[in-house]
């Protein structure tokens, strides 16, 4: 394509996101303000807004912060150091592989939310029904790609490195975990993701504190704007942890 | 050779990429002008980034020139011409979810040949290149040869008059593309067509063709054309001969200052 | 561990890993009987024992049948609306550009959190399980057809092309049978969104359906009921899975 055309292309797709927003907002105007679409279903943008700065000024909602962060957090520790143990352990022999892997696989592809009713029996309705689930769902993609990524290694690479008389520990340190880690940390990063939407999940079904918890009391008390407010302020929360989280991956990659 | 033996004659092509200035300029091709004779054999050869396949697609229509024309029995080219020309691509251009037959049944077509006469077509074909036994695979499932012979059957049932072939053998290893060409030889001396060759390789050039076009480095323009006289098909000795020795001497005196210029030049 | 043994082992991991889902299996029960509360947890022999029972009470099969419906229903519109949408955007360069960040930015949200709001719209009723459905299961399909449409190789179209193929034919004989492996890959990713999007509505909130069980069972701390339900689901989301895992498999012969 010619330098042009690319050039109205790139400009031309930009038009039409900014003008998907804006069609967007003023469509939801139109419909509070003037065409009477029952405020209890559609609250007014603006009415949003003005919730949302004063969610942000108040600062209620650190506690249900705190308590979401707190269970994310936990959930992503134990998550990580089992998968990745697990997952070490597992990809020194070809045959383990063989024989845990399809394991992992096959119970990662049903739904684990279906246990939460059974962590919350066993747990109870606190945090540490949430840190339980969010585990044992983040364990899961995170111990898979730490198989792939020891599996996957150049057995050229290894044979290299003992033939020129490296030791386990040297091994394992120059030659195993630089050429795993992209592969890892890409599977820690999914690890986090999955732990945090289960955890908010979780939080939305069945808890008495946290963020997904607080927007369905909002949304009991059909407190329409300031709920809209809560929800664009927890999806800007998830958004700012992925982010962070892909840097860290980003980087971690790069010191490789 | 008089003017109505020209199968294609090429014009002063010359063809550049992007403008000047810009990071992506890069004149491919300069002027060359060029007839084809019918029925003969004709080997592009030069170092790489010269041009020669550059001007093999202009010849085919795939490329506009940015100066000259071509002229193709007569017409003069302004694209693809399905029923005059047919491709063979370094890389075997197999749709890979078909069979090999199925394969060399949609080139067909594509170029409009009626329903009935696809399956006796390609069973010709795929016979002549020796995979008849091989109809049904699929390309996954088959060596790097074979996918060039079956791309070759499938240009062979399109029955044009002229064949175009950009490195077919490129990807191949030596002893693969010693048999093809071979087999290349016997089949194109039963066929008739007139052939345009790309390749990289002397030996390949001096075997196969009735006349070898030398290219410059870029951008690249003919240097000089070396003509090879022997009866096609050739015989696999004629490797070993005299003349092919010599043949292909003269092939590498030409190329090689040319070689050590490409790379000087891309050298960081 | 005699040689013969060691070698049947050695070619059948398939055992081993039955041998070690029987381990945990026994592990399972033996805590369960022994050394924690009956209140929070049931030894997998009762489970299995009780499934009868689970069955039979009034308005489990209604509600395992509502639950199935929703998914079959929820899947089969996610899968259309998926398909159009992924065609139209991943076949124009331009419509790619400019909608597909929308697309991604919409991907990325995390669903969960309007929940809520779902319910509010379409009510505690099966319409608002679908809706959820829909909406995590149509994203997968959408990404994996376009970018199924941009790894197609360029020398195939070139190929085509010089032998006089049409657009039309481009489209019918390269690009679609190109995006067929890319079409299924997307359904059973769907199927996986799918999944997740009704159960979580049924799980927040159901009246007849399955939600509307488990919630019954943990408040009257039945987890012997809870467990053998929750295996039923478990069992009907694996038996979905498969069906479409092997139907990808089944059209992706040639690779």
């Amino acid at each position: 394509m010619t330098r042009r055309a690319e050039r109205t292309q790139r400009i031309g797709s930009r038009a039409v996101q900014a003008g998907f927003l804006l069609v967007l907002l003023v469509l939801w105007y139109l419909a509070t303000n003037r065409w009477g679409v029952n405020r209890l279903l559609l609250p007014n943008p603006v009415a949003v807004w003005h919730q949302f700065v004063d969610v942000l000024r108040s600062g209620e909602y650190l506690p249900d912060l705190r308590v979401t962060l707190t269970e994310l957090a936990v959930a992503f520790v134990l998550a990580v150091t089992s998968g990745a143990l697990a997952g070490y352990f597992v990809s020194r022999t070809r045959y383990a592989i063989r024989v845990f892997e399809p394991l992992f696989a096959g119970i990662y592809s049903i739904p684990i939310i279906l246990f939460l009713p059974l962590y919350v029996l066993f747990f109870g309705l606190g945090p540490a029904s949430k840190i339980a689930l969010g585990t044992t769902i983040g364990f899961f993609p995170i111990v898979l790609s730490t198989i792939a990524g020891f599996g996957g290694v150049d057995r050229a690479l290894v044979t290299a490195a003992r033939s020129m008389g490296a030791s386990d520990y040297q091994l394992f340190r120059y030659v195993l975990m630089p050429a795993a880690l992209p592969v890892i940390l890409s599977g820690l990063r999914l690890g986090f993701t999955v732990a945090l939407l289960s955890i908010i999940g979780s939080e939305t079904i069945a808890s008495l504190a946290g963020l997904g918890h607080h927007i369905v009391e909002l949304a009991e008390g059909m407190d329409m704007a300031r709920m809209f407010a809560y929800i664009a302020f927890v999806a800007a929360i998830a958004a700012l942890l992925n982010g962070a989280v892909s840097l860290l991956e980003a980087r971690g990659s790069r010191w490789i | 050779m008089t003017t109505g033996d020209a199968a294609v004659r090429i014009k002063g092509v010359a063809h550049q990429f992007g403008e000047e200035g810009e990071a992506r300029y890069v004149r491919a091709l300069a002027a060359t002008s060029l007839d084809v004779v019918r029925g003969e054999l004709l080997c592009l050869i030069g170092p790489s980034g010269c041009g020669k396949s550059t001007l093999l697609n202009v010849i085919g229509g795939l490329v506009t020139p940015t100066r000259g024309s071509v002229e193709v029995a007569g017409k003069a080219v302004r694209g693809p011409l399905p029923h005059e020309i047919a491709f063979v691509f370094q890389e075997s251009a197999l749709f890979p979810w078909n069979t090999v037959i199925e394969n060399v049944q949609l080139g067909m077509l594509f170029q409009g040949v009626p329903k009935a006469e696809h399956t006796a077509r390609a069973q010709k074909s795929l016979e002549a290149v020796g995979l008849a036994d091989f109809a049904h695979h699929y390309p996954s499932q088959l060596s790097g040869g074979m996918r060039q012979r079956a791309a070759l059957a499938r240009a062979l049932s399109l029955e044009t008059g002229i064949l175009l072939m950009d490195e077919p053998f490129g990807a191949l290893d030596e002893q693969t593309r010693m048999i093809l060409g071979e087999d290349l030889s016997v089949l194109l001396a039963r066929a008739k067509k007139t052939i345009i060759f790309v390749t990289h390789s002397l030996g390949e050039a001096v075997f196969l063709a009735d006349r070898v076009a030398v290219f410059s480095a870029r951008p690249g323009a003919v240097k000089k054309i070396i003509r090879v006289d022997e009866p096609h098909p050739r015989r696999p000795d004629f490797v070993t001969s005299e003349k092919f020795t010599r043949l292909r001497n003269e092939l590498y005196a030409l190329l090689h200052d040319e070689i050590r210029k490409t790379v000087s030049e891309s050298a960081p | 561990m005699n040689a013969a043994v060691q070698n049947f082992l050695g070619r059948h991991p398939g055992v081993v890993r039955l041998g070690v889902v029987v381990l945990i299996l026994i592990a399972w029960e033996s805590a369960a009987r022994w050394f924690i509360d009956p209140l929070f947890i049931a030894p997998p022999s009762r489970v299995v024992a009780s499934l009868g029972t689970v069955l039979r009470t009034p308005g489990v099969p209604a509600a395992l049948r509502l639950t199935f419906f929703e998914l079959a229903v929820a899947f089969a519109i996610a899968v259309v609306i998926g398909l159009t949408v992924g065609l139209a955007v991943g076949l124009s360069p331009f419509a790619r550009r400019s909608t597909m960040p929308i697309i991604l930015l919409l991907y990325g949200m995390p669903q969960i959190t309007i929940l809520p709001l779902f319910i509010l719209y379409f009510g505690i009723g099966a319409a608002s399980k679908i809706a959820f459905g829909v909406t995590h299961g149509i994203f997968p399909i959408i990404v994996t057809i376009v970018a199924g449409v941009q790894n197609l190789e360029p020398i195939l179209l070139t190929s085509a092309r010089s032998m006089g193929a049409s657009r039309w034919q481009i489209l019918r004989w390269v690009i679609f049978p190109h995006m067929v492996p890319s079409f299924f890959a997307g359904m059973r990713l769907a199927m996986t969104g799918v999944l997740l999007g009704v159960l979580l509505a049924e799980l927040y909130v159901s009246t007849a359906g399955i939600g509307h069980f488990t919630t019954m069972f943990t408040d009257s701390f039945d987890p012997t009921k809870l467990f053998g339900l929750i295996a039923m689901l478990a069992a009907m989301a694996i038996m979905l899975n498969e069906t479409v895992r092997r139907v990808e498999i089944r059209f992706s012969r040639w690779r």
